[in-house]
């Protein structure tokens, strides 16, 4: 309990200094955002309409002053209005946008993990052998592709070329989104290439990484007892080897959901599909600076809560933790 | 590789078989005698040079670099000018045909390396001296100064960078190149600082560290002459990461047109080739060589990385060469027994 109280008392850290620095951003930079958005209404506003403009963006006051305001109402889940669908507020956007995304980065999270993790057990476990010196490097370059490159190439031959999968969006354009089997099969064909494509860059790292973990594991003295102890190889594997092997792996999995969120923006971009990338493209060509900070606020708690979720699940699975956080 | 020739015993050797000869079994296997230059280097540095992964990918960072270097000189036209007419296809004129606006896409892709490769080597740079000072002030420091920065590495690890990057980015409004590679740098410095510290921790109660502290030498001096001459792969192995981490990070950024879209870079080329629907319009000349330029390099610079990886933890590579034995020995009918 220590251990998890600690790392708790840590997130909240992490969380004042990432609301912090997107309050200060803005504020640092020369000109701030509703200046901005006066010079491009072009128009001669009184002076008193520009306080207006200023107080409704949070901009008036001491910085003391506005860092409160600006926690009173994230605490309020209120991140302003947006200016580009002007009269709906910005959160409404967000969540509907994450929901999408939630959605596509989650099921290409997994994907990758399992495709990722079940090689690298089989590559660690035949080091040296045709798996592992064939797939390995391959695997490895994958990962340097950028989304952007695999994203295009994806879409270019599965859907100019060959016209195989939709050319975009999430689901059909006449369907009313409503939970029937029309809708859950749309939706999974829509997503077919986007998830491919964060797929291909992420799964090699997982590979590598549950492959050096095992590598190193296999020299230890408790798979050389286990083997004295004549227990079948498939057993050293799966109870022993790569059940001590995946407990790292799963903490890089709670860090790599900020990095697969990262890459989501440009598949979604390609794909046009409506999850938080494009709508954050949309808020930067418009200068929607309140949706931009509130998408920054939003990916964050999802990070931090998805470590949380790490710890606690590695507290759960790793014993000597416990007695450690005890310590 | 050559201390696990020894480890192999014949069993059962026929008569009309001779045992293969040193310099036959190193041929066979592919390793060459080590030169008198070779046996110069520090022995990280032979292995590498004799690492094939290491040395391709070197090669290949080597001619982009090289390109990026003489850019000036062998751009046919100016990559930021129209030189002909829009989307020309590749010929003699325009070896990579021509963009929408009639930019020269040859030219462009050489000025595009210059810039690319400047962004990830000042990221990679910048995070590496960052990861380092931190890294090593936290390790050898200890008691508050590490619990502070360790905090502050922690959160550098959470924050989601990309997101943070954006929001950074739209606010600075069409930032050049290197503010694009600095900015890469403040977000990307975490995991070589963290690597570091541990090798820090490790290497302070190492018998060196404590002799030289015994004799009262200077800090900074146990810092610069002890601790780091011996982490130099890692390094070298958190430099490439940022590197590459700066390189395909900053394509994202230009891709999805946050950046100063008049500046030249691979990212920049991707980004007029989507506005201008190059593919839809069957311009693909326009996407792939940059689309294949960012492959390249981040391939080239993780086979690097995958070479100071087994450098730095040996067990990685430890049987790499024994398929190879196994086969050759097993076509002049002997088995293996590996100790």
């Amino acid at each position: 309990m220590a251990f998890l109280l600690r790392r708790l008392g840590f997130y909240f850290g992490a969380f004042f200094v990432a609301i912090t620095l997107n309050f200060l951003i803005p504020r640092l930079m020369p000109g701030d955002p509703a200046t901005r958005i006066l010079l491009s209404l072009r128009g001669k506003l009184r002076p008193d309409q520009i306080d207006a403009i200023r107080k409704t963006y949070g901009f008036d006051g001491s910085l003391w002053e506005q860092y409160l305001q600006y926690l009173w109402r994230l605490a309020h889940f209120d991140f302003g209005i947006s200016t580009v669908n002007f009269p709906e507020p910005t959160a409404s956007l967000l969540f509907y946008a994450a929901g999408w995304t939630l959605f596509l980065v989650g099921a290409a999270t997994a994907l990758s993990f399992g495709i990722g993790i079940t090689m690298g057990i089989w590559s660690a476990w035949r080091r040296g052998g045709f798996f592992d010196t064939f797939f390995t490097p391959i695997n490895v370059m994958l990962n340097a592709f950028t989304p952007a490159v695999v994203a295009l190439l994806l879409w270019y031959a599965f859907t100019m070329q060959w016209a195989i999968f939709p050319l975009g969006r999430a689901h059909e354009m006449n369907l009313t989104p409503a939970f029937n089997l029309e809708t859950v099969l749309s939706v999974a064909w829509h997503a077919v290439l986007p998830v491919a494509s964060i797929v291909i860059v992420s799964f090699g790292a997982w590979h590598l990484g549950m492959r050096n973990t095992m590598i190193n594991l296999l020299n230890e003295d408790f798979v050389l007892l286990a083997k004295a102890k004549g227990l079948s190889d498939r057993r050293i594997r799966n109870r022993y080897v790569a059940r001590n092997a995946i407990l790292p792996q799963i903490t890089s999995l709670a860090l790599s959901i900020g990095y697969v969120l990262g890459g989501a923006f440009i598949t979604e971009v390609v794909f046009n599909y409506p999850g938080l990338g494009k709508f954050t493209l949309n808020a930067i060509q418009t200068r929607d600076y309140s949706f931009i900070q509130a998408q920054l606020i939003l990916l964050t708690m999802s990070v931090l809560i998805a470590n949380l979720a790490s710890d606690v699940l590695n507290v759960i699975l790793d014993p000597r933790l416990r007695s450690l956080g005890r310590a | 590789m050559t201390d696990i020739l020894p480890a192999i015993t014949t069993t059962a050797p026929r008569a009309e078989l001779t045992a293969p000869t040193q310099r036959e079994l190193m041929a066979e296997l592919g390793v060459r005698p080590r030169s008198r230059l070779l046996a110069k280097l520090p022995g990280w540095a032979q292995l590498f040079v004799t690492n094939k992964k290491g040395m391709l990918g070197l090669i290949i960072l080597a001619i982009f670099v090289i390109l990026a270097l003489l850019a000036p000189l062998i751009t046919p036209y100016d990559p930021y000018r129209r030189a002909g007419k829009p989307h020309v296809q590749p010929g003699v004129e325009h070896f990579l045909g021509t963009s929408r606006q009639g930019k020269d896409n040859f030219s462009q892709l050489l000025e595009g390396s210059r810039s690319s490769l400047t962004v990830g080597f000042i990221a990679g740079f910048s995070a590496t001296l960052i990861g380092l000072a931190v890294g090593i002030s936290a390790g050898y420091f200890g008691g508050k100064t590490d619990e502070v920065l360790t905090f502050f590495v922690n959160v550098s690890l959470v924050l989601p960078a990309l997101p943070l990057i954006i929001v950074l980015a739209s606010f600075i409004e069409e930032a050049s190149p290197t503010v694009i590679g600095l900015v890469l740098a403040l977000t990307g410095w975490g995991w070589s600082a963290r690597t570091i510290r541990t090798q820090t921790l490790a290497l302070k109660s190492r018998e060196f560290v404590l002799a030289a502290e015994l004799m009262g030498e200077k800090k900074w001096r146990i810092i610069v002459r002890e601790i780091l001459p011996n982490m130099s792969s890692f390094v070298v192995g958190g430099f490439v990461l940022a590197t590459i981490y700066g390189i395909l990070a900053e394509a994202a950024l230009e891709f999805i047109g946050l950046g100063s879209p008049n500046s030249v870079t691979w990212g920049t080329m991707l980004y007029w080739a989507m506005r201008a629907q190059a593919l839809q319009t069957g311009a693909w000349f326009e996407i792939w060589p940059p689309a294949i330029a960012i492959m390249l390099t981040g391939a080239a610079l993780v086979m690097v990385n995958f070479a100071v990886d087994e450098i730095t933890n040996p067990q990685l590579a430890a049987t790499r060469r024994i398929g190879p034995i196994r086969r050759f020995l097993r076509r002049r009918n002997r088995s293996v027994d590996f100790v």
